[in-house]
């Protein structure tokens, strides 16, 4: 289906071995401001991490800033890859300022790429190249030949389409947890760091990410959740970032439906996805984003610094979390906010359970807790089976 | 703390005017005044230029009332006196006073940056950049693969090994990169530039360096790593391991070098990367001198002596062409000076600033690209005139390249041209110092430093900003507005928006390291782990105990060398401390 009237999807990412984002954020920012959504996938990114991002994403685009050198074999080395995939319709382009010669860039596009800017390009020539170029998606995706696994998720995803309706949100596998919570709570980090959990719990599983990020009104979005993500940049990991394109709530309107595809999903032998995790945009006091058939469980994730008892009262999330996280546990006011929290959650022993956290910190105990609170004995059992599974073939 | 520096600052520059004041009121006091100063007149020597000139070897200002000498010589102090504002030592660059041929101080202030291909090819271009010098100074460059603590033959590297940098993946590269050079000797000394994976490497240059001249050689090793993990979170992107993890390795490393190695500077304070990522130079110099107090009270806090340290920490400066640059590192000097003396009670060895300059790469361009050289010249000549303690000039063609030996060779002679050519530098000192341009400009630098720690304090310091990205969010904000200025005009680049000619860049030769020498060092790199492979388990298992149970991991990292790669201990590291999680 022509979707011509959405906004252009493209990702940038720095290559591996390179750190200069200055370029790049710069870019970001000018084509947001017309109309176009970026998912950003970060500095020293794999060849491998962005070709899986970019099919993950079903962007029209692929536009990579490189400056240490090494520019001709890596841009070859994503179209390659993209083409393996199946995915020859998502174009790659991208600039190096001085570094990418004339001589390069004959090179590149004949190994594929579709356009290199030289040093002293307007951004207005970059902005305008993608809005002309990607304007339209590319006719014929993967026509032939064979597609790979993500990039038929993908398509799924664009087109809707559910498989047989035996699987349901809300009810047995896979396990769907929402994740919400105001904005700088540390939402992404801890989500990376349940993924690595599971995965290590289980590495056979399968696990998937439906991301938002808010759309700036009249504009495009900057999607980069990926890029502070360092364990789900992972081939058994399937993640899709949504601009919420002026939907308040937390979510985007695509995003049950997205849900819905990605709860049917089969790979071998009938499985799914073992765990599907929505993460909200930063939400006010007054949203509560899941509905209640959308997700298993839900996890508010707050920082210590939400302000007084006061503003505690007004946090509907409260009443309808299963589990709260209060996170950054090493920033003073963290046990005062526990306690804070546990004492207007608690009063009636009803309410959800309250985990203090920090993310940041390598194999966080608190981290831990709640991921067997939201995900863990469930996964240890799915591992029994899957390590059967292995066994056998 | 940054508080404290800022009231220290505030307070000293009230007590000069206090002091200024009771020179014109207090008669005895103001004679004191012009006594000291007849003295200090009377003490400067007097040179004789080539064209049969007469002058004095210090040039000072023509005053004669007791207030404006008393802020002269306590408000910005004579070279090599507190604060330091024309220089952390008397004589600088100064050339002898009966000719030119040798320079009073034993040491060239011009270092030469260098790396490239595999380790023999960067040891090549060591020994030709260094065949006429008295000392030798090196100054290494790291290829991506190195600066991310990766080894030659990980996945998805072909392109990028010796690209930019040469690529060292074990103790035998780095044996290889510094072949021919007596390491240890009072006039070799080596820097490298690398910050994530740097007590890995240092170990490696340590180890090397007792491989060839024996254990005793360690006490006598002098030079610089960069090992800056502040700037790398803010600016450069070049971490490994997540701060807290990064800063023990580095605490490690500075108590090491303290007490084993008393002629190495462990840490180069770097604001060279943030101003290159974007900083306005106001933000250069604010964060990097944050940063440098941030160091010492981390430090301070592990149990070091600030006497032990402080005077083995130096600074390294970005200079380009805004105006802020005709006296930014002056005001440096003055506010590192100030808060070392009365936040941290250090002595005067470690309130001056060790300053490094490099011109900027940023301001490089690549449309008609020898431009560059007039660009750069005038950067080192800001660098000098700001007293600067050594300097590295960029090559003209580092626009589009690593350097070729052509611009290299002319970027080197820039400097020698400005020290030894002109007349500006070698026959006084202070020549250019205190002209009411610069002294505009250094009062409007400090206020705008000044505010920025308040900034920063108020966000509750230093680490604090870190993690509200309050440092990152700032340059990228300033890089957006130079960009939205050069594409607006506002901002005039000469070739580029303002009278460019139509042509396209000319094709030059660009340094590539062959794919052939990217095989034969991923050859290398396999063939050194097939041979320790029977004890690099062993090694590391060593390395994972020290790093659980607190011991000192720098110590044991020159012994994990000998049968590791850089890449098999960073990957140690990782499962025991985690990654580095990138900021937007």
């Amino acid at each position: 289906m022509p979707r011509a009237n959405e906004p252009i999807r493209i990702l940038t990412a720095v290559p591996i071995c390179d750190g200069h984002d200055s370029a790049i954020n710069t870019i970001n920012l000018e084509l947001i401001r017309y109309g176009v959504e970026v998912v950003y996938l970060g500095y020293h990114r794999s060849a491998r991490d962005i070709a899986r991002a970019a099919i993950q994403e079903d962007v029209r685009g692929v536009g990579i800033s490189s400056y240490n050198g090494g520019h001709v074999e890596f841009f070859a080395q994503v179209v390659k890859l993209l083409r393996k995939e199946g995915a020859r319709h998502i174009k790659v382009f991208g600039g190096g300022g001085g570094t990418i010669t004339h001589a390069d860039e004959k090179l590149m596009r004949s190994r594929g790429v579709d356009r290199i800017f030289f040093a002293g390009t307007p951004l207005c020539e970059i902005v305008n190249y993608v809005l002309d170029r990607f304007d339209v998606p590319a006719r014929g995706v993967a026509a032939a030949g064979r597609i790979s696994q993500d990039l038929r998720i993908s398509q799924m995803l664009a087109r809707g389409v559910q498989r047989r309706g035996n699987r349901r949100l809300g009810t047995g596998a896979p396990s769907v947890i929402g994740v919400t919570g105001p904005g700088g709570a540390g939402k992404t980090t801890l989500i990376d760091e349940l993924v690595l959990r599971q995965l290590q719990i289980d590495p056979y599983s399968r696990i998937a990410i439906l991301s938002h990020d808010p759309s700036i009104v009249g504009k495009g979005a900057l999607l980069g959740d990926r890029a502070v993500m360092i364990h789900s940049q992972h081939d058994r990991v399937f993640m899709r970032s949504l601009a919420t394109r002026g939907r308040a709530g937390g979510l985007s309107a695509k995003t049950r439906r997205c849900l819905e595809t990605l709860a049917a999903i089969e790979f071998e032998r009938g499985r799914g996805f073992d765990l599907i995790i929505v993460e909200t945009v930063g939400i006010g006091q007054e949203a509560v984003p899941f509905d209640r058939d959308l997700v298993a469980r839900t996890a508010l994730v707050m920082s210590p610094e939400y302000g007084s008892c006061l503003q505690l009262q007004k946090i509907a999330m409260l009443e309808v979390a299963d589990v709260v996280v209060v996170n950054k546990s090493d920033r003073p006011g963290a046990r005062a906010a526990m306690i804070e929290i546990g004492q207007r959650t608690g009063s009636n022993g009803q309410g959800p359970r309250v985990v203090s956290a920090c993310a940041k910190r390598h194999r966080d105990p608190g981290v831990d807790e709640l991921f067997s609170l939201l995900i863990g004995r469930q996964s240890g059992a799915r591992h029994l089976v899957h390590r059967a599974e292995a066994q056998r073939t | 703390m940054l508080d404290a520096v800022v009231k220290a600052v505030e307070g000293f520059n009230r007590s000069v005017e206090r002091e200024v004041e009771r020179a014109r009121t207090d008669a005895e006091f103001g004679k004191q005044q012009l006594e000291r100063w007849r003295a200090i007149r009377a003490e400067i020597g007097h040179t004789t230029t080539p064209t049969g000139l007469k002058l004095p070897r210090l040039a000072l200002p023509q005053i004669d009332e007791p207030g404006e000498i008393a802020r002269h010589l306590l408000g910005e102090g004579l070279p090599g006196e507190f604060p330091f504002v024309n220089g952390a030592y008397r004589q600088m660059y100064l050339g002898s006073s009966d000719g030119d041929r040798e320079a009073v101080t034993p040491e060239e202030p011009t270092r030469l940056f260098a790396g490239l291909g595999l380790a023999e090819d960067t040891n090549a271009r060591f020994h030709y950049l260094t065949g006429h010098q008295r000392s030798v100074r090196l100054s290494t460059a790291f290829d991506g693969p190195t600066l991310y603590g990766l080894d030659s033959d990980a996945d998805g590297l072909l392109g990028k090994v010796g690209e930019g940098g040469v690529a060292v993946d074990t103790i035998e590269d780095m044996e290889r990169l510094y072949a021919g050079f007596t390491l240890g000797d009072e006039h070799f000394s080596a820097s490298m530039t690398i910050n994530g994976p740097a007590p890995i490497l240092l170990a490696m240059y340590v180890a090397a360096a007792k491989r060839r001249f024996g254990p005793d050689v360690v006490a006598a090793l002098r030079g610089t790593v960069q090992a800056d993990v502040l700037k790398e979170v803010q600016a450069q992107n070049e971490l490994l391991f997540p701060i807290d993890a990064s800063l023990r390795f580095l605490g490690d490393m500075v108590e090491y070098t303290t007490q084993h190695m008393p002629r190495w500077y462990p840490i180069s304070i770097s604001g060279y990367h943030i101003a290159e990522a974007g900083a306005m130079p106001v933000q250069q110099a604010a964060y990097t001198l944050s940063n440098g107090f941030a160091y010492v009270e981390l430090l301070r806090e592990r149990g070091l002596d600030v006497e032990r340290f402080g005077p083995r920490l130096s600074f390294f400066l970005d200079c380009g062409l805004d105006v802020e640059y005709l006296a930014l590192a002056r005001v440096c000097r003055k506010i590192w000076a100030i808060g070392m003396r009365d936040v941290f009670g250090a002595s005067e060895r470690s309130q001056r600033m060790k300053l490094h300059t490099q011109t900027s790469g940023r301001s490089l361009v690549a449309q008609e690209f020898q431009n560059n050289l007039t660009r750069t010249a005038v950067e080192l000549m800001l660098a000098y005139a700001n007293a600067t303690n050594s300097c590295h000039s960029n090559s003209a063609d580092e626009a589009f390249t690593t350097p070729g030996e052509q611009y290299v060779r002319l970027a080197a002679h820039a400097q020698a041209i400005l020290l030894e050519e002109t007349g500006l530098f070698k026959h006084m000192m202070n020549a250019l110092g205190g002209s009411p341009g610069m002294k505009a400009v250094e009062k409007a630098v400090e206020e705008g430093i000044l505010a920025e720690f308040r900034e920063i304090e108020r966000l509750g310091g230093v680490l604090s900003a870190v993690e509200h990205r309050y440092q990152r969010s700032q340059i990228q904000a300033a890089a957006h507005r130079y960009e939205a200025q050069v594409n607006s005009g506002q901002r005039p680049i000469v070739g580029l928006n303002r009278y460019a000619s139509n042509g396209h860049v000319p094709e030059v030769g660009v340094v590539r390291t062959p794919a052939r020498k990217q095989r034969l060092q991923v050859d290398r790199v396999k063939k050194f782990k097939k041979r320790h492979a029977k004890h690099s388990c062993k090694a590391l298992d060593e390395l994972s105990k020290v790093v659980e149970h607190g011991g000192n991991v720098f110590a044991q990292l020159i012994d994990t060398v000998e049968d590791c790669s850089l890449g098999q201990i960073t990957q140690r590291l990782h499962e025991l401390v985690g990654h580095f999680r990138p900021a937007v």
